[in-house]
């Protein structure tokens, strides 16, 4: 019983995880937290169901054109949004993001309507597996192994590629790096891209399971924050284990304290946990000079 | 508030994760006099002012004003006890007037309850007309009359740091720690701030601890210098003998000049 | 260098000028609520209540720089415990709201002392979380709040008088307006006014100043409680009927809106932004999404091109007193 939860609690803390990556990501590079992640993600997800269902598109054409429009909606709102903001203190950035959450919100609405739609998963037709003497949904196991794949595939890009490297020279020191002949706003556009398609990628592995309508990442949007900021927003795995140590906390506190009060229980004890360690439980606090 | 008493710094250390930011860094400043920190970039000079104001925690040492302990207390417990810290970027509310920044200064002095402010009883206003008033000299004092009504997002940058000076006397402080008040300014603003200062200490018998660069005003201001170098002391006298000290052109220039 | 003559100061221009807009804004009330028809005046009481929310986040957010996204917490804290007085223990509206905001103002002062730890988008997240929170233990709490099926108001009345009607309501909402209108001018210029905008600029700095940041933190928190918590038990005996569902987390980060559009850190930017956050919806009606794009388009529009939000449309350019 209590492995069950566990692995429930993996599966969806993964998707916490997902979309914590996503915010991490843009967070550490560009230094703004990204409130519209949720609501960018449902949109690039939206745009894929469109090619999947009312344009028939495989998902050999639909899901390389999402990532496509997902890094494109990255670097535009990091250029004509963020941009303009640099160098202004960072809560103005949070308002800019917290504006367009809106305004995408409604735009999705106005597209899309207000109907919920059933999303099929690329995986629905493979079974139902045993691991440790658990079920485990093909939906489960793809969230969590995409994730991984995701923070390293990030790492690598971070640590390996050139665009990488410049990138976190960028975040480091932007005066700098613009001296060594980087160019920030560049970088910090890949940042922004990167996020996105991070964001989607959580939007098509959890349409399945949650249905399809524009309220879908709102709530997850929040959870994903919240094990990010409990993993201490500083590294990419940090942040993956916050996600999936929210993930199972809930579930576990769902089954043996109560059913209806674990999500305000999880939050309470984030809470608790950034008044003992403020910056998380791997976080390193970035110290100013005064 | 401790009248004439000296600042002592003994034997201070403070690392920050494994950089020794200071070492045994031992100091006076006694009651009316002015002393000089100087040393290259990096020295720990800022270093020593933060655990000085409180805002840093040493890690050994001790730093005594009289009998007083300030170690460890928090920084507006020790800006109570009269030390007032000039920052090295001016810390100024931009959309306020300099006369409304200036009033912050006086805050202790001010003792109406916040319910008594919100209700707007006229022992309150009362109250504020005083402390205007006595905001109002200071101002007179360092030259910023003609500005007190101006915004001081639009103050130029001078006027700022005068600003900042004025601050920390309307505040009562019998010591002040000035960092690097200087820098950024033109030969008029630097003469002006230097004659303020010194005008300022004669009148009211304060000690400063001057942080700076510019040698000229080191040499105009202080009794007594003190040399820091990669968080230790290196050397310390009267200007002049410091400033032909081989160890200390060493520190500063990378080797010993053959005219030295 | 002789500098002893001292000019007079531009007799507070900007508060003279604050005066004249109160001013104005109140004749324009009172001409609304005496002339219009019952759903002008309903609107006029969404404004009046929505801006002493405004004022009171202007305290936290816009003076102290502390932000929250998590007010929506206060007032429903404020809408249920005046409801909650009223019903179960008889009190009279006009006892049963100021106890509520009592009540808001602890739990404030104990949201603040977590707070004082945390920095920044933690501290974002952690009021968040007590929004969220809020939210869930008024849903859970059936007994007490009537859980999902929300919770009937009973009817206002002074004195033996009704005030359940929109235009006699209105009265209340004005004057409760005026007078935490005019505490927060006072506060403004003020002491603890300038030690919260110092603590904006730099919590060190401030420090260094004599400023116990640790206290004022505790009081900006609790003053932001109670204005809101107020505008909370009002805003139950206008509809008469509260449910946790609309205490959301929308909610709160309308709330920021108002405060950024109208213009953080004024209280003229707070009234003005209660009003366009009152107005828009009514003027978009029958477009479900509209208010959304408009709200959302005027938040980016605001920080990236007019950072000193409607007010600052309104302020004559600042000029150099001589």
């Amino acid at each position: 019983m209590t492995a069950e939860l566990i692995i429930g609690g993996l599966a969806s803390g993964s998707l916490y995880a997902l979309i914590g990556i996503a915010v991490v990501l843009v967070l550490q590079a560009t230094d703004v937290p990204n409130f519209a992640q949720g609501e960018m993600a449902m949109f690039s997800t939206f745009v894929a169901y469109t090619m999947l269902n009312t344009y028939s598109l495989s998902w050999w054409i639909a899901l390389p054109a999402a990532i496509a429009f997902a890094a494109l909606q990255g670097i535009v709102v990091q250029q004509l949004i963020i941009r303009p903001l640099l160098g202004s203190p960072t809560i103005n950035a949070v308002i800019a993001t917290l504006g367009l959450n809106m305004a995408l919100h409604s735009v999705a609405g106005m597209i899309w309507g207000n109907l919920t739609n059933v999303f099929t998963s690329p995986v629905a037709d493979l079974p139902v597996f045993r691991l440790f003497g658990v079920n485990v949904s093909p939906d489960s196991a793809l969230t969590i192994l995409v994730s991984v794949a995701m923070i390293i595939v990030f790492t690598l890009i971070l640590r390996h590629t050139r665009a990488g490297i410049a990138l976190r020279a960028a975040s480091q020191d932007q005066a700098v790096a613009k001296l060594m002949g980087i160019s920030v706003s560049r970088s910090f556009a890949l940042a922004w891209a990167m996020g996105s398609v991070a964001g989607l990628v959580a939007g098509i592995l959890v349409a399945p399971i949650l249905f399809l309508d524009v309220n879908l990442m709102a709530p997850l949007l929040i959870k994903g924050f919240a094990g990010a900021v409990l993993g201490g927003l500083s590294s990419l795995p940090g942040v993956f284990v916050g996600g999936l140590l929210l993930g199972v906390v809930e579930n576990l506190l769902g089954a043996y304290v109560s059913g209806t009060f674990n999500e305000a229980l999880s939050f309470i004890l984030i809470i608790v946990v950034l008044i003992v360690a403020p910056a998380g439980i791997f976080g390193r606090v970035k110290s100013t000079k005064v | 508030m401790n009248r004439s008493a000296t600042l002592s710094i003994e034997s201070i250390s403070v690392s920050f994760g494994g950089v020794h930011a200071l070492q045994d860094v031992s100091l006076t400043l006694e009651p009316g006099s002015i002393v000089g920190l100087i040393g290259p970039n990096g020295a720990g000079k800022s270093t020593l002012l933060n655990c000085i104001s409180g805002i840093s925690r040493p890690g050994a040492g001790t730093i005594r004003l009289g009998e007083t302990n300030l170690t460890g207390r928090r920084p507006d417990q020790i800006a109570g006890l009269g030390l007032g810290r000039v920052f090295q970027h001016p810390q100024l509310i931009p959309e306020l007037s300099v006369l409304d920044n200036l009033m912050v200064a006086n805050h202790r002095t001010l003792r109406y309850s916040v319910l008594a402010e919100m209700i707007g009883l006229p022992s309150v206003r009362r109250a504020e007309a005083e402390a205007r008033h006595a905001a109002m000299q200071v101002a007179a004092r360092v030259g910023l009359s003609p500005s007190l009504g101006m915004v001081t997002g639009s103050l130029p940058y001078g006027h700022r740091k005068l600003l900042e000076l004025a601050r920390v006397i309307l505040m009562g402080a019998r010591h002040l720690l000035l960092d690097e008040p200087i820098a950024g300014l033109n030969d008029a603003e630097i003469d002006h701030l230097g004659h303020v200062v010194l005008d300022l200490q004669r009148e009211q018998g304060l000690s400063v601890l001057l942080v700076e660069h510019n040698m000229g005003l080191v040499r105009r201001l202080c009794n007594h210098v003190v040399v820091l170098d990669a968080g230790r002391v290196i050397a310390e006298g009267t200007a002049d003998g410091v400033l032909s000290d081989p160890r200390v052109l060493l520190a500063y220039l990378g080797e010993v000049p053959a005219d030295a | 260098m002789n500098h002893t003559t001292t000019t007079a100061l531009p007799a507070r221009a900007k508060s003279s000028r604050d005066q004249w807009f109160l001013g104005g804004f109140v004749v324009l009330y009172a001409l609304i609520a005496l002339f219009s028809g019952g759903y002008f005046v309903y609107l006029l009481n969404l404004i009046g209540i929505f801006a002493l929310v405004a004022i009171g986040l202007t305290i936290l957010t816009g003076f102290s720089g502390q932000t929250s996204l998590g007010h929506a917490g206060f007032f429903a804290i404020g809408a249920y415990a005046s409801a909650i007085f009223a019903q179960r223990w008889g009190v009279p509206f006009w006892l049963a709201i100021p106890l509520a905001g009592a009540f808001a103002t602890v739990i404030g002062a104990l949201i603040a002392l977590p707070a004082l730890r945390l920095k920044d988008l933690y501290l974002a997240i952690a009021t968040l979380g007590f929004g969220i929170v809020t939210q869930k233990v008024i849903f859970e709490w059936r007994t007490v709040t009537g859980g999902g099926g929300g919770m009937q108001v009973p009817m206002p009345s002074l004195f033996g008088l009704s005030v359940a009607d929109g235009s006699r309501m209105a009265w209340v909402i004005a004057a409760t307006l005026a007078a935490g209108t005019w505490a927060a001018f006072r506060l403004a210029s003020s002491r603890t006014g300038r030690a919260l905008s110092m603590l904006r600029e730099s919590e060190t700095a401030a420090a260094c100043i004599g400023i116990r940041v640790a206290r004022y933190k505790v009081v900006a928190f609790a003053l932001s409680a109670f204005y809101t918590a107020v505008a909370g038990g009002l805003y139950a005996n206008v509809v008469r009927y509260v449910n946790p569902e609309s205490f959301d987390v929308n909610m709160s980060i309308m709330f920021l809106a108002m405060i950024v559009i109208g213009g953080m850190g004024s209280v003229r930017g707070a009234l003005l932004g209660a009003a366009f956050y009152v107005a828009v919806p009514e003027a978009f009606r029958g477009f479900k999404d509209a208010p959304g794009l408009i709200f959302g388009i005027s938040l980016m529009l605001v920080v990236i091109l007019l950072p000193g939000g409607l007010t600052s449309l309104l302020r004559a350019r600042r000029k150099a007193a001589s």
